[in-house]
């Protein structure tokens, strides 16, 4: 942690955040004085952060990904009466999504009902790129998507060729995303897991 | 002559062949022979015209795939890259039709491709990358007399046709023992394809769609892939990617010293990096001796799966041929292993490998491999295999390891052997491949080549 404000504190970079800091003060002038105040005494913490360099980078063809996590978020209207379908289905399910372990990249998935039961949020964290599997899917799980997705209007099923683009034509790259671990797939969180278990075994015995 | 039967121990299928192997070109189904001699000619187009009057004078000469499983010893393949495609006038809602990687080709698909450090295309030699190649002409033949007839053969066509030039000629092949650059047996599992009139010799998998590997029969999603058009164009077509690889012998062999004691180890080192013995005995079989009658009996050497090594501990879960095949090995990742396989057609160049050579100039030797790789959606399938299953382990649950022969490595490399009690841990692993050309390339058929011959 030290050596890295220490590299911070360099000239060049020095001036880069204060740049950044005068940006900010610019559009925190018409911000409520209470934002204006906080923006001043964070200012130390705040820079430390802005000195550190970018982890986002681009995931396929949109979408950030931070080392080896992508996230994808999607706002798509609802197909008639796919709202009602998709609760059914989702209730039903009881957020067991065995389909999502067997895909081995899935870290998380969400699904929210925005104005009143017209659109659905979609959005997941997920290792790596979905574009390279999509042919996996068709072969591998199509009913499970087809089951979920063709609640959404103008889902062309998962064995059109168009599939890639409708999927990627709903896709909104968030602005800004955290990631606490992004150099951990999810294969790697189980396998260490496992290690961690094995480890406290062997520990538990020797002790 | 080399039969499917000798080759392989496979059977004529008792069900009708149902592909079209007088339209297909003989390289997407023919066997290389074993020993096998041949020359790539990479050409380019300087006008329209003589294109095509090339095109028209050759393709009499090319045979089809007719009769593939006892068929000639000696034959021609033609492939045309995209920029080849527009230099022969191919029409502007033709040229569209093509998917998009193909039409950028290989070296603009680097990123797509993880080819960066010592395998950008800027470190390639020439004539890649530079958008020049427009036509690869290949010949393969059992001997060395019949190689030289049917180069000439080509020679003359492109001779007679002023306007096209030659940019580069690589002889390949007459290797004793018909070893690749590493020293190993290759070549021997390919996928079998459906409806192609053999049957599936024990071991090798079920059949494929042929839709995988060749246009306008359905694929393993049951639809064919997108073609282009017209269909004259398209149908009974493929494509081959091409690319050649510099073996760093020295750097491989420095490696095997530095990490086993005797030639046994060593050996056995070789073969857990591959999953094969340097005979061909799949660890699989032979986990613990290399078993050389095994590695040259064809009707054995590919009859195995991994289930009765599900912890890797004949064949590491990171060597090459269970990255390139899991078979049924179970993946971490959801994945429909029949969906990424191509068919190989490696093809050595250069001295042959020397277990001795040790120094930092035998790693650049001019010698190695000229990778070609048919499907019927070869760019989609090479970038695959590269992010997913050369370039990462993940797939497979070994984390970051790259693939120890055809990976492109970074500092500190290692190579896990599973073992009992407790795994072992190799480091110094070095990009002992590396890339120095690649190109892709349409494989038109038979009725195809000649309405491209007829264009303008
Ligand atoms: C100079 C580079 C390469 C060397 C030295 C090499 C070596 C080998 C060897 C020794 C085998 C085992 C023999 C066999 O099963 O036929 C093999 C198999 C294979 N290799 Fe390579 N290879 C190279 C490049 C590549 C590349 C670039 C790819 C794909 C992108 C590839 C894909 C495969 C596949 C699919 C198999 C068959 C695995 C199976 O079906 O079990 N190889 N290779």
């Amino acid at each position: 942690m030290q050596t890295q404000v220490q590299k911070a504190t360099e000239p060049e970079q020095n001036s880069v955040v204060e740049q950044k800091v005068q940006k900010l003060r610019e559009l925190y002038a018409d911000a409520p004085e209470l934002g204006r105040a906080a923006l001043e005494r964070g200012l130390p913490n705040l820079k430390r952060e802005l000195a550190a360099a970018t982890g986002m980078q681009n995931a396929g063809r949109i979408g950030a990904r931070q080392g080896k996590v992508s996230e994808l978020t999607g706002i798509i209207p609802f197909a008639k009466g796919g709202a009602k379908r998709l609760r059914g289905l989702l209730q039903a399910l009881e957020g067991n999504f065995r389909g999502g372990d067997a895909v081995g990249t899935l870290h998380d998935m969400r699904f929210v009902f925005l104005d009143n039961d017209t659109k659905l949020l979609f959005a997941t964290a997920y290792d790596g790129e979905w574009d390279a599997y999509i042919d996996d899917f068709v072969t591998k799980i199509p009913d499970a998507m087809d089951l979920l997705f063709c609640n959404i209007e103008g889902w062309p099923g998962i064995h059109s060729p168009s599939v890639k683009d409708f999927i990627a034509g709903h896709q909104i790259a968030a602005e800004a995303w955290y990631v606490a671990n992004p150099n951990l797939t999810v294969v790697e969180t189980r396998r260490l897991e496992q290690i961690g278990k094995a480890a406290d075994e062997f520990l538990d015995k020797v002790a | 002559m080399l039969s499917v039967n000798e080759s392989a121990g496979a059977k004529l299928a008792t069900e009708a062949p149902t592909l079209e192997f007088q339209e297909i070109q003989a390289t997407v189904l023919r066997v290389r022979p074993a020993p096998y001699f041949g020359t790539h000619v990479l050409l380019r187009i300087d006008n329209a015209q003589a294109g095509r009057d090339f095109l028209r004078r050759v393709t009499p000469h090319v045979d089809s795939a007719a009769g593939w499983w006892a068929a000639a010893n000696a034959w021609l393949a033609i492939g045309i890259s995209y920029a080849g495609l527009e230099a022969l006038g191919l029409r502007e809602d033709s040229l569209r039709s093509f998917p998009e990687a193909f039409r950028l080709g290989m070296a603009a698909r680097a990123q797509h491709l993880g080819d960066e450090g010592v395998n950008h295309p800027k470190n390639w030699d020439l004539p890649f990358g530079k958008g020049q190649i427009h036509i690869g002409v290949s010949v393969f033949s059992d001997s060395e007399e019949k190689r030289r007839r049917t180069l000439n053969l080509a020679r003359e066509q492109y001779d007679a046709s002023s306007g096209v030039s030659v940019l580069a000629m690589q002889d390949f092949g007459a290797q004793p023992g018909d070893l690749n650059p590493l020293g190993y047996k290759d070549g021997i599992d390919q996928p079998t394809i459906e409806g192609s009139g053999v049957e599936s010799p024990p071991g090798y998998g079920r059949p494929i769609k042929a839709g995988e590997f060749i246009l306008g029969y359905p694929g393993e999603a049951g639809i064919p892939l997108p073609m282009p058009h017209p269909d004259i164009l398209g149908r009974n077509g493929t494509y081959v990617g091409l690319r050649k690889y510099q073996s760093r012998v020295g750097a491989f062999n420095r490696f095997l010293r530095a990490n086993a004691n005797t030639e046994e180890e060593r050996e056995l080192l070789a073969a857990k990096l591959v999953g094969r013995w340097r005979s061909g005995a799949p660890l699989t079989l032979a986990p613990v001796v290399d078993d050389p009658t095994l590695g040259a009996d064809a009707k054995r050497n590919n009859n195995f799966d991994y289930s009765d090594d599900p912890r890797g501990r004949g064949a590491p879960f990171g060597c090459h041929m269970r990255r390139m095949n899991p078979r049924d090995t179970q993946l971490s990742r959801l994945t429909d292993v029949n969906l990424h396989r191509v068919i190989r057609r490696g093809t050595t160049y250069g001295p042959p490998y020397d277990p001795n050579a040790m120094s930092e100039e035998a790693d650049e030797v001019p010698r190695g491999a000229y990778f070609l790789f048919i499907s019927a959606k070869a760019m989609a399938t090479i970038e695959f295999l590269q992010q997913e299953w050369i370039n990462d382990g993940n797939f497979i649950g070994i984390g970051d390891e790259r693939d120890p022969i055809v990976g492109l490595q970074e500092q500190g490399a290692t190579f896990t052997i599973p073992r009992e009690p407790v795994r072992r841990r190799v480091h110094g692993i070095e990009t002992f491949n590396v890339l120095r050309g690649g190109e892709y390339f349409f494989m038109p058929s038979l009725s195809a080549l000649r309405w491209i011959g007829e264009l303008g």
